[in-house]
């Protein structure tokens, strides 16, 4: 990725994941649980060298999501981070398919109900991480994002 | 909408012996505000023994847009520590605690003031203090002295420092109890209605979860005229959901009122993002450090 890129926030991209990163947290949520995923995204978003100003965006980032998977979703979630030199990368999974005897998961439709509207959860996500993108597939709805450690 | 109270700060009479419980220094401030400044309005005495020092008593008071200067200057006012008053070397009894109310109670009526309230932080008890077993004889006597005086007292208890049985003891020797009107309290959100300035507090997290909350305590607020103050001092964080809600509110008020939102700078981002900064009828107070 050129300095370029890095220096300016690209919503819906950039989101792949880097070399050398490992999986710093895997934790599953629902309704009840958004608070203690908040502290540990948190300490962990702390721990992997973000400011305490982005720590505070990337908590308020994957509370969005999370809350997105609980409200719009499949009522509960996982969610995972990647702690890599440079960056702290996120993903929400809902779960996906609830009810569904085929396993059809999330229909394409499904990311229209994330409302994505001014000042709503996915346009606050998009504002500011360094790169969202949000797909529905077969296994659910996955919401990823990354918060760079430099960032001019 | 309040918890286990009978009354708001608002509805005192102007004689009564009242038991106040608060959770935290904050509440405690801002209930004594409310106090002072309906007494002062009125044109009673007040008379306020904290368990701070003076300066830290009066200015909190102030912050709370009480004109605390002129008050002090007119003799409408006074701080008291308990030492000296209610106290004597650490330690009390409750005759001559009587017999300082019973003085402060005559010096207001010579001073030629219609009335008295006198506002008693009951925290010194928590320490350990000779004769603190004869707090409920000093509450009785309370009682028996403001029967047909234009007194009222209002004695403050931190409700998480005094255990149970204490509080029950204690308050059975009051006409009511008043407490902050309280919409949602656990261990990690407090939602409660504020007297002066007059709005609402909220303290620790909050999320969607509690939206219904929120929508209540704004609506009990706005009722009220003038500016409503959003206090989120502290406050750790806030969702988008919430924060909306809070703006959106703001936005359905009359022009003329205001929103005022006290809040740590990582309140305030959130707030900021939503171009909280930018909008008419909101004013964004970010708090540094105390």
């Amino acid at each position: 990725m050129t300095d370029d890129a890095r220096r300016r926030p690209r919503p819906g991209v950039g989101v792949a994941a880097d070399h050398g990163e490992s999986l710093a947290l895997d934790q599953a949520f629902d309704g009840d649980s958004l608070y203690a995923l908040r502290a540990a995204v948190a300490a962990h978003g702390s721990q992997a060298g973000l400011s305490e100003g982005r720590t505070r965006d990337l908590v308020l980032a994957v509370h969005e999501l999370a809350a997105n998977a609980v409200r719009h979703g499949a009522g509960q979630g996982r969610l995972r981070l990647w702690a890599a030199r440079d960056a702290v990368r996120c993903e929400v999974t809902d779960g996906g398919a609830t009810g569904k005897a085929d396993g059809a998961g999330a229909e394409p439709g499904e990311v229209a109900r994330w409302r994505a509207e001014p000042g709503h959860g996915l346009w606050l996500v998009r504002r500011i991480a360094d790169g969202a993108s949000v797909k529905s597939g077969p296994s659910g709805t996955v919401a990823a994002v990354i918060f760079r450690r430099v960032r001019s | 909408m309040a918890v286990g109270a009978d009354a708001q700060i608002t509805d005192l009479r102007a004689d009564g012996h009242a038991c106040l419980t608060f959770g935290e220094p904050d509440e405690l401030f801002d209930l004594t505000a409310a106090f002072v400044r309906d007494g002062l309005a009125c044109g009673l005495k007040v008379v306020w023994v904290s368990d701070s020092a003076p300066q830290r008593a009066t200015a909190e008071l102030a912050r709370r847009g009480i004109a605390v200067e002129s008050a002090l200057a007119a003799g409408q006012l006074t701080t008291e520590e308990c030492e000296g008053g209610l106290l004597s070397g650490q330690e009390f009894d409750a005759g001559r605690a009587m017999n300082w109310l019973i003085s402060q109670m005559a010096a207001g009526r010579r001073e030629g003031f219609p009335g008295l309230r006198v506002a008693v932080d009951m925290s010194w008890a928590l320490r350990p203090v000779t004769g603190v077993e004869q707090l409920p004889d000093f509450e009785e006597g309370v009682a028996a002295a403001l029967s047909g005086a234009a007194v009222s007292v209002l004695c403050q208890y931190d409700r998480e420092g005094f255990d149970p049985v204490t509080l029950a003891t204690v308050s059975a020797f009051h006409t009511l109890s008043v407490a902050a009107a309280t919409y949602h309290a656990d261990a990690v959100l407090r939602i409660c209605r504020q007297y002066a300035p007059p709005g609402i507090r909220l303290a620790g997290e909050i999320d969607y979860q509690h939206a219904e909350q929120l929508a209540l305590a704004l609506t009990e607020a706005i009722r009220l005229d003038g500016d409503i103050t959003v206090n989120m001092t502290a406050l750790t964080f806030i969702d988008g959901s919430c924060a909306r809600m809070i703006l959106n509110a703001a936005r359905g008020l009359d022009a003329s009122r205001t929103v005022v939102l006290h809040c740590r700078p990582g309140i305030a981002a959130t707030f900021g993002l939503l171009g909280a900064d930018h909008m008419a009828g909101v004013s964004l107070v970010v708090m540094h450090d105390r």
